[in-house]
This record gives structure tokens, C-alpha cells and sequence, in this order.
């Protein structure tokens, strides 16, 4: 069990480096990529800073407890970069196996399913992480952003929990590709309507209320939220203990669909014989 | 003579690019929908830091209160930028990727038919998303086009897609020869995303303001939003229609000589048909 458990990490680590060996061959778009969320993020703070006339926004303090609309939407937009590591980092690992060529040899390799998918969670963590630190950088330059340094800790561990769950849905997105190939519309659309649902840069109070009791089954508006609570004070509809609770079981409920759709759908391409097909 | 044979080749290329996205449904369905979808957080967001629909700073900076329509009206000609980068200059390497590339400038004809093809498809494809688009956003958001207004939209919008397609001629030139062009194409798209008026007024940073002076996008949409929002004739806006046919001009130019440069070196070294 030990020496299985070894091995297991072992493949986790070759495939999270694998992927890092292809990342960095192409430099011109991996900068590129490091860079990409700020081309996203800055159209959101300046329009904000448009239509208030300012970095200060009475009616957003009146409905989060905070004002500053830069270090607002910039938490937003940063933290959501994990949804992207699950869509496209995660969900795609698969169809770029498929489209090197090297789908059959993985799926062939003497390790459960949920090593390799480990892997891609491992590689797409770290790359986003990274992504995070440049963007956070750049924005303290650009406009100073001022965070509660003891909510730091917290944050990370909301994080964590987080990710369980979008390790979930990109492990159902993965499957997904599997049948329909060219499923970036797919991918496309979830991401945005979760970018949508999720209180990214305003508060669930402006949404409609069928919005709202959506956003309720998101673990993005949990997390969002509580590490803003963390990190700026934003006051919560609910309690941090709440926040976490929901977290984890929207986790576990999205990590067992997830599971339980990949597994159908590795059978069902092995079985049809089109795992290698385009 | 001439003239009807590159007539038969721009129809033919327009007939095979609409057969082919004719095959895929569902992502003509995703272009009519989601750009507006992508644009429906800036509303709510407008809607939290004001707590309303309207703005006074935002008047202050577009000349219009209401910063909905600014915003929908940024998404569908938005399409316009996405679909010239995407569709048009992508074409030529996925004419690579189907293994038709070779054969297509191997063919006896004029290259500009073709490319001229390629562009019609796209213009046809790119509006019938956008009057989608349009047709969503009055009916779902209210949003008010007056039918006088219709004909210099459209004029407008014809020289928008004449300035982005000149661009994209050049990068499907630039393509052929770099062959993974996807960093160029979304870079160009970022940069028209963040320095033109897509998303918020570019007044609001001298840095903005200045770079989105060189790109069409920014013309349009003054004269499109002039029109619309604040209604203002043509006549009212013509500096902006002026620049922008002059922008038009210089970007088919280009794009003229930057593909046939590249075209005819590729050939010279062999590169065409390689990945």
C-alpha cells in the first residue's frame, strides 16, 4: 500500500512536470498567459471607476460594507482565475492528450484514472497560483491595494476547500471532451454563467432572485466572498462556519458526480473504441 | 471574362465556409448568445457601485447617463473584432490543418477572390450574429433603435469591417509564415478589448485615451453610440466617419502587401504545407 502510494505520487509529479515541459516551450504564450487575466480585469476597474467618477462607491459600502471598488473587483477577478485552471487547465488536459497523440499510452499506464487526473490539478494549481502572484504585483503597482495581512492565512485555506469542488467540475468537463471532442462550447458556456452567478464584482444583491438562489449552489460565491471577508471586511449573508460547511459539501457532492460521469465515460469510449478519435 | 470567374470564386468560397459552420449548430447558436452574456456583468456591476441604471460621472465622460446600452452596444460590434481575428485570419491555417492549404494557392487564380471570399463569409456570418445579438437586447434589455438609424449603422458598420478585415488579411498572411499564430491573434484581440471603448469610456485614462486613437474599433463605436444614444446624425460625427475610412484605407493597403509579401517568400521556401 506504501510502496503503491509512492508510485502513485510519482506519477502525479511526472505528470504535473510533463506538463510544465510543454508550457515552457512555447515562452511567447506562456508570458502571454501570465499576463492574459489583466487584460480582463483592468476594462472591470476602469469602467467601475467610470460610472462612480472614483475608486469609492457609496452604494457598494452600503451593500458589502466596503467602498473601494478596485481592491473589490480586483480580489473578485483574481481569485475566479481558479475557475479558469478547472475549465481550460483542467478540462482540456484531456483533448490536448488527444490531440498529441498520446491519449491511448496515459489511459494504457498502470496507475488509476485519478493519478493522472491529480496531475493536471497539480500542474493547472501551480500555473494558476503563479498567474496570481503576477497579476496581485502588477495591480499593487498600478492602483496600491491595501489588504488585511492576518486574513492571508484564512484565505488560502478557503481556497483550498474551493478547489475541491472545481477539481470536480473539471474532472467532469474532461470527461465531457471525451464524447463531444470539440467541446470548448461546453466549457464556454458554463464559465459564463458561473462568471455570471458569482459575485465577481458586484454583490448577489443586484442579481435577480432566480440568479441568487443559483449562485447559492456555486462553491465560487462561498469562496469569493468569504476570502474578500478575510482580506477587506466585505460583511457575508452568512457565517464563515456556514461558508465553509457549504463548501465542503458542494466539494464532495461535485468531486463524486464528477468521479461517477468520468468513469462512465471512460468505459463507454474504451468500450466504442473512440478514445483515440477526434 | 476575368470578373465572372472571380465572381464564381468568391460565391464558391463563401458557399463552402457557410456549409461548413453549417455543420456545427450549436456554435452558431454560442455567437448569436454569448457576447451579450459576457457583457451582462458590466450591468450588474453598474447597477451595485450607483444603485440604479444611471450615472452622472458616466455622462459626464460619454455624454449619456445610461450606461446599458453603451455597454450592449460595445458587445455586438464587438463580434465584428472577434469574428475578423478569429474567422478571417485563423482561415488560412485552418485550411492548413484540413490539408486544403496547398491546393487553394497552388490553384490557377487570383489570391484576392479567395481572400475576398473568405471576408464576404465572414461579413455575412459576424452580422447575422450581431442582428441576433441586437434583436436579444431589445428584446430582453430594452434597448431602443430608431429605423431611421438603421442605414448609418450600417454604413458604419461596413467600414468597420473593411479597416478589421485589411488587419486580418495581414495576419492570415503572418500566419502562413508563423504557422501558430493564436499568441499574435489574442494579443491583437486584448489590445482592442482593453484600448478601445468596448467595455468603459477610454477618456477616463489619458493612457487608453490616446492608445485607442489608433484603432478603427474606438471610431465606430463614437459614431454607433453618437448615433443611438446620443442622436447625432452622421453629419454631427463626420470627423470620426472620416477617420475611420481613412484608417480603412491604410489597413487594406497593408494587409494587401504584408499577405503577398509573405505568400510569395513561403512559397519561394517551401513552407506552405508545413505545421
Amino acid at each position: 500500500m506504501k510502496m503503491n502510494l509512492r508510485h502513485y505520487l510519482r506519477a502525479i509529479n511526472a505528470e504535473n512536470i510533463k506538463e510544465w515541459k510543454i508550457e515552457l516551450t512555447y515562452r511567447v504564450d506562456f508570458i502571454r498567459g501570465l499576463f492574459e487575466p489583466l487584460f480582463y480585469v483592468l476594462p472591470a476597474i476602469l469602467y467601475g471607476m467610470a460610472i462612480v467618477g472614483g475608486r469609492y462607491s457609496e452604494n457598494l459600502e452600503k451593500l458589502t460594507g466596503t467602498g473601494n471598488l478596485i481592491t473589490y473587483t480586483v480580489i473578485g477577478y483574481v481569485f475566479m482565475g481558479f475557475l479558469e485552471t478547472a475549465v481550460w487547465g483542467m478540462g482540456f488536459a484531456l483533448r490536448k492528450e488527444q490531440w498529441y497523440g498520446t491519449i491511448e499510452q496515459v489511459f494504457a499506464a498502470p496507475v488509476p484514472r485519478w493519478v493522472y487526473v491529480m496531475g493536471m490539478a497539480l500542474h493547472s494549481t501551480m500555473h494558476q497560483g503563479l498567474i496570481i502572484i503576477m497579476q496581485s504585483v502588477v495591480i499593487y503597482f498600478i492602483f496600491g491595494l491595501v489588504l488585511d495581512i492576518s486574513g492571508i492565512l484564512p484565505s488560502l485555506l478557503i481556497i483550498g476547500i474551493m478547489m475541491i469542488s472545481l477539481y470536480g467540475l473539471g474532472i467532469l468537463l474532461s470527461s465531457l471532451v471525451l464524447i463531444f471532442k470539440e467541446g470548448w462550447i461546453i466549457s464556454e458556456i458554463l464559465y459564463s454563467f458561473m462568471i455570471i452567478v458569482t459575485p465577481i464584482a458586484y454583490p448577489l444583491a443586484v442579481l435577480p432572485s432566480i440568479l441568487q438562489k443559483i449562485s447559492m449552489y456555486m462553491p465560487t460565491t462561498y469562496g469569493i466572498s468569504t476570502i474578500r471577508h478575510f482580506l477587506i471586511g466585505e460583511s457575508l449573508g452568512f457565517s464563515v462556519f456556514d461558508a465553509v460547511l457549504r463548501l465542503l459539501a458542494i466539494g464532495v457532492l461535485w468531486v463524486i458526480f464528477g468521479l461517477f460521469i468520468f468513469n462512465i465515460v471512460d468505459r463507454r469510449v474504451r468500450n466504442k473504441g473512440e478514445l483515440g478519435t477526434y | 471574362m476575368n470578373s465572372f470567374y472571380n465572381i464564381h470564386i468568391i460565391l464558391a468560397e463563401v458557399k463552402k465556409s457557410l456549409k461548413i459552420i453549417l455543420c456545427y449548430p450549436m456554435e452558431i447558436v454560442y455567437w448569436c448568445i454569448f457576447p451579450i452574456f459576457w457583457a451582462v456583468p458590466f450591468i450588474f456591476q453598474g447597477n451595485a457601485l450607483v444603485g440604479g441604471m444611471k450615472s452622472e460621472a458616466f455622462s459626464e465622460l460619454t455624454g449619456t447617463a445610461e450606461f446599458m446600452p453603451y455597454i450592449l452596444i460595445g458587445a455586438v460590434l464587438n463580434t465584428y473584432v472577434l469574428s475578423a481575428l478569429y474567422g478571417m485570419s485563423n482561415s488560412l491555417r485552418e485550411e492548413s490543418y484540413w490539408g486544403t492549404l496547398e491546393l487553394i494557392l497552388g490553384s490557377p487564380c487570383s489570391k484576392i477572390p479567395i481572400l475576398l471570399g473568405k471576408a464576404l463569409n465572414e461579413a455575412i456570418t459576424s452580422t447575422i450574429f450581431a442582428i441576433s445579438q441586437v434583436f436579444i437586447c431589445i428584446v430582453i434589455f430594452g434597448l431602443k433603435i430608431a429605423i431611421n438609424q438603421i442605414l448609418p449603422i450600417m454604413l458604419i458598420v461596413i467600414l468597420l469591417m473593411l479597416g478589421l478585415y485589411g488587419l486580418s488579411i495581414a495576419l492570415a498572411g503572418i500566419t502562413i509564415q508563423i504557422k501558430q499564430s493564436r499568441s499574435l491573434i489574442h494579443t491583437v484581440e486584448y489590445l482592442f478589448y482593453l484600448f478601445s471603448p468596448v467595455r468603459y469610456p477610454v477618456d477616463i485614462n489619458p493612457w487608453t485615451k490616446t492608445i485607442s486613437l489608433i484603432i478603427p474599433l474606438t471610431y465606430a463605436l463614437i459614431v454607433v453610440r453618437g448615433i443611438t444614444l446620443l442622436n447625432k446624425g452622421l453629419i454631427d460625427l463626420w470627423q470620426n466617419v472620416v477617420i475611420l475610412l481613412l484608417m480603412d484605407i491604410a489597413l487594406i493597403v497593408f494587409g494587401y502587401y504584408i499577405f503577398f509579401y509573405i505568400e510569395k517568400r513561403a512559397r519561394k521556401s517551401g513552407i506552405i504545407s508545413t505545421y
